[in-house]
This record gives structure tokens, sequence and C-alpha cells, in this order.
């Protein structure tokens, strides 16, 4: 092989690895969408003497096959639940408000908490789907947009959820991720290459929102299917909780100097 | 050099082009106005203003929405014909689905719906609640209703009323979280299914 066709070699594959990571660049179109909202007239003033009910998260972590399938890992779930749990404690306090932990959810009240949550994750989908991403709005939808009006609602069963009684808001935090897996990895660089198609490796949503517990209507949202920090360590964990309750209403959350 | 250089660039964009997302167009349906649905002669008038998804599950299949697919699902099967399932197959060897038949009956009419749902959402409950006689499009149909549970862990209520007419099906079904969304809208469907003629 002479040196000028090392060189040539090189120098294409420096040029396919750029091209590959300025397609990956194009392939996070979450960064050009709106990420957080709030009910049209709604405001939490720090000290304003509500009370916050936090809702044990939902957390869910695995990995995708390189079918795209996910499959869930115990450890890893086992790991990310307590370092989110963990970092949210220290958090809450700097909410601005009086915070309550959810009671221990038993029988049919955990059936009906877990069912809850995973409509807080659906309706946060939707919200991502049909109303963050300005493209793909409902027509219903963009009607209100017009007069900044954001509408949804888990409906009056949150007021049934335990704790609920002795609370103004509920705080919903539901997280999944599924790290592709190294046959992922390779198939989204393969497919890249060949017919040009982008695969998605990997997937990491998460979502707050803040719930009017008497009427289910959701007050606040921050939602992103494409979330940073790595949940399965503590320091990624505390930065993926810090995401989640940015511009929480009424909070500073800035790093204690 | 400058060959290679552009080939790749040509292929970065080539893959841009390829993630940029699809221009969708979700329609309006306008409250009072009559339309005709699923590419069908089914029309039926909104008493409400609803959207129109823009993408299909099949050839005569149409979804509108208020909120999302997932939240509330209105899904038009206007004159599926003998051979063939109810919304397209995504895989005919591997994922093939239940056809309608010129001797299906229209009691056969909700195993149908639930050997579509199993497969195509893959889902592994499903329960069928009531099916009972009904007039629709003037013809003699049935109108059933059914929860099942979806991958995404939610239990979903469904109705769905439908007839056979010259040898055709017609079928329309809602389908919504028995939390809160179901019942939302379930009045409005009902008087919207009402309004059907071909």
């Amino acid at each position: 092989m002479s040196p000028e066709w090392g060189a040539l070699k090189m120098k294409t594959l420096k040029g396919i690895v750029f091209a590959i990571g300025l397609a990956l660049l194009a392939a996070t179109p979450a960064a050009a969408q709106e990420r957080s909202a709030r009910k049209q007239g709604f405001e939490l003033a720090t000290g304003s003497g509500k009370r916050i009910l936090v809702f044990r998260p939902s957390v869910s972590v695995g990995s995708q096959s390189t079918g795209g399938m996910f499959e869930p890992n115990g450890d890893w779930t086992e790991k990310a639940t307590t370092n989110i749990r963990v970092s949210l404690e220290r958090l809450q306090s700097r909410l601005g408000n009086s915070v309550v932990a959810a009671p221990e959810a038993y029988g049919d009240d955990a059936q009906r908490l877990q069912e809850h949550m995973a409509l807080f994750a659906a309706v946060s989908q939707a919200v991502i789907e049909y109303q963050f991403f300005r493209g793909n709005r409902l027509p219903t939808k963009k009607r209100d947009n017009k007069n900044d009006v954001f509408d949804w609602s888990l409906g009056t069963g949150v007021a049934s959820l335990p704790g609920a009684q002795d609370a103004d808001y509920g705080l919903f935090i539901y997280n999944r991720d599924a790290y592709g897996s190294t046959g992922r990895k390779i198939l989204q660089v393969l497919a890249l290459l060949g017919p040009g198609i982008a695969v998605k490796s990997g997937e990491h949503a998460g979502y707050a929102g803040l719930v009017d517990l008497k009427t289910g209507d959701l007050l606040w949202l921050n939602a992103d299917g494409a979330m940073g920090g790595d949940v399965r360590d503590a320091g990624g964990s505390e930065k993926r909780v810090r995401q989640l309750l940015e511009e929480f209403p009424g909070a500073d959350l800035k790093p204690a100097q | 050099m400058n060959r290679i250089n552009a080939g790749v660039m040509l292929l970065a964009l080539l893959a841009m082009a390829f993630q940029a997302p699809l221009a969708h167009a979700h329609n309006l349906r306008k409250k009072g106005e009559t339309v005709t649905v699923a590419d069908s002669t089914l029309s039926v008038t909104p008493g409400r203003d609803w959207n129109r998804l823009s993408g299909k599950a099949g050839k005569n299949v149409e979804t509108w929405t208020l909120d999302g697919g997932q939240l509330n699902d209105l899904t038009f099967f206007g004159g599926i014909v003998p051979g063939k399932p109810l919304v397209k197959e995504r895989h005919k060897k591997k994922a093939p689905l239940p056809k309608f038949r010129k001797v299906t009956l229209l009691v056969e009419l909700p195993e149908l719906l639930e050997g579509t749902y199993r497969t195509y959402k893959n889902i592994g409950t499903f329960r069928l609640i009531s099916t009972n006689p009904i007039k629709f499009l003037g013809q003699d149909g049935v109108t059933f209703t059914y929860e099942y549970t979806d991958q995404d862990q939610i239990t979903r209520k469904g109705e769905a009323t439908a007839a056979i007419v010259a040898g055709k099906l017609y079928m329309v079904s809602f389908d919504a979280p028995r939390l809160h969304y179901f019942e939302r809208t379930i009045a409005d469907v009902r008087a919207l299914v009402a309004t059907a003629t071909l």
C-alpha cells in the first residue's frame, strides 16, 4: 500500500466520520422544539403555602436490541430508581413550596397510581408529538395555541390517589431509558453508510408534570424524548433530575454557591 | 480528492434528508360539515371539531382524534372487501392478520377486531364486554364494547359499530384510556355514528 493511498484512505475515513457526526447532529429534532409549557393563567409563587405531593417516580431502564425492542434490565432499573430518588430528595426542598412524599400505595391504590402514571406518560407523549412539535400540531390544538392555551388533563380520578386529599398539586415523574446495544449501534452506522437511513440508537425519555389534584389538569409540563444524564450513576441522575425540574414554577434549582 | 469529499458531503446531506421530520398535515373536520371518510362513500356529520390524522393504517381506513391517537382514536373502516384484513399487514408471513370473509357473520366481527388487535398492537389481554344488535347505515348491524391493556400499560376501552352492506364491511371504532378519556368523548362518538350514511 503506498503512503499516498494510506493518506487518501485516512482522509476519506475522516470525511465519513464527519458525515456521520453531521447526520447525527441533524437527527436530534428535539433540540429545535419546545420542551416545556404551562397552563394559561397558572402561577405558583415561591412560598405560596400550596402543598405539592410527589409521587414515586416511574423508572424503567433497559437496553435496545438490534431490532429496536426494549429489553428491561432489573439491575439498572434498581440503581436508577435509587439514584433518582436520592437526587429528587436533595432537590425537592428547593422547589419553593411545601413538598410531601406520597404515602406508599398498596393493592388497588398501587394499581390505580400505576395506571395514572402510564396515562401521564401517554399524555406527555401526545404533548411532545402534537403540541411541542410545531410542524405536527393538530388543527384543533393549533387554534388553541394562537391563544397560548395548554389544555391537557389526566381527569378527576387523580383526586382519589393516595395522599391527594391533603395536597393541592401532584408532581408526576416518568423516566424510560433504553441504552442501545452494540448490535444496535453497529446497525445505526451501517444503515447510515449504506442506504443512508437514520436508525435511532437508544431512547431517553423523561417527563415531569405538575397536576391539579382536584381537576386532573396538567398545569406545567417538562417533557423530552432525548434527555441527558446517565441515570445508572449518581452524577448522571442528578443531571437528569435537574433537567426534569428545569423551569419548575416557583423553584430555584441553581447549584448552591 | 475533492470528488471523494463531495461524495461524503452528499452522503451526509442524503442522510439528513432522510432524518428530516416528514411534513404532516392533519386536517380539521369541522362541526356540522358532512364529510366522506376512509376513501369510501361512508359519510358522517361530526357534532364537534375533530382532527383527521394524516397517517393511514390501511387502504380504506381513516383515523380521527382530539388529543392524539394514544388518547382518543376514532377509526373508520370504509368498505373492507372479502379476503382483506381490517388494516394493512406489516408482515404477511410473520404477523398475518385475520381476514374479513364473505362468510363472516355480524356476531363474528368482535373476534375479527380482537384478532387484529392482538397481532397489530401486540397485546395480550382483550376482553369483550358486550355485543348487541343495532341499526347502522339503515341495515341490521352490531355494536360491541371491549377493554384491553396495551403495550404502554394503559387499559383502554373501546366501542365499535358495524354493518355489512353489499358484501363489504363498514365499521366505526372508538378507543380511549378507561381513565377519563373514554367517558369524556363516547357520547360525541355515538352521536357521530348515528349520522353515518352511505
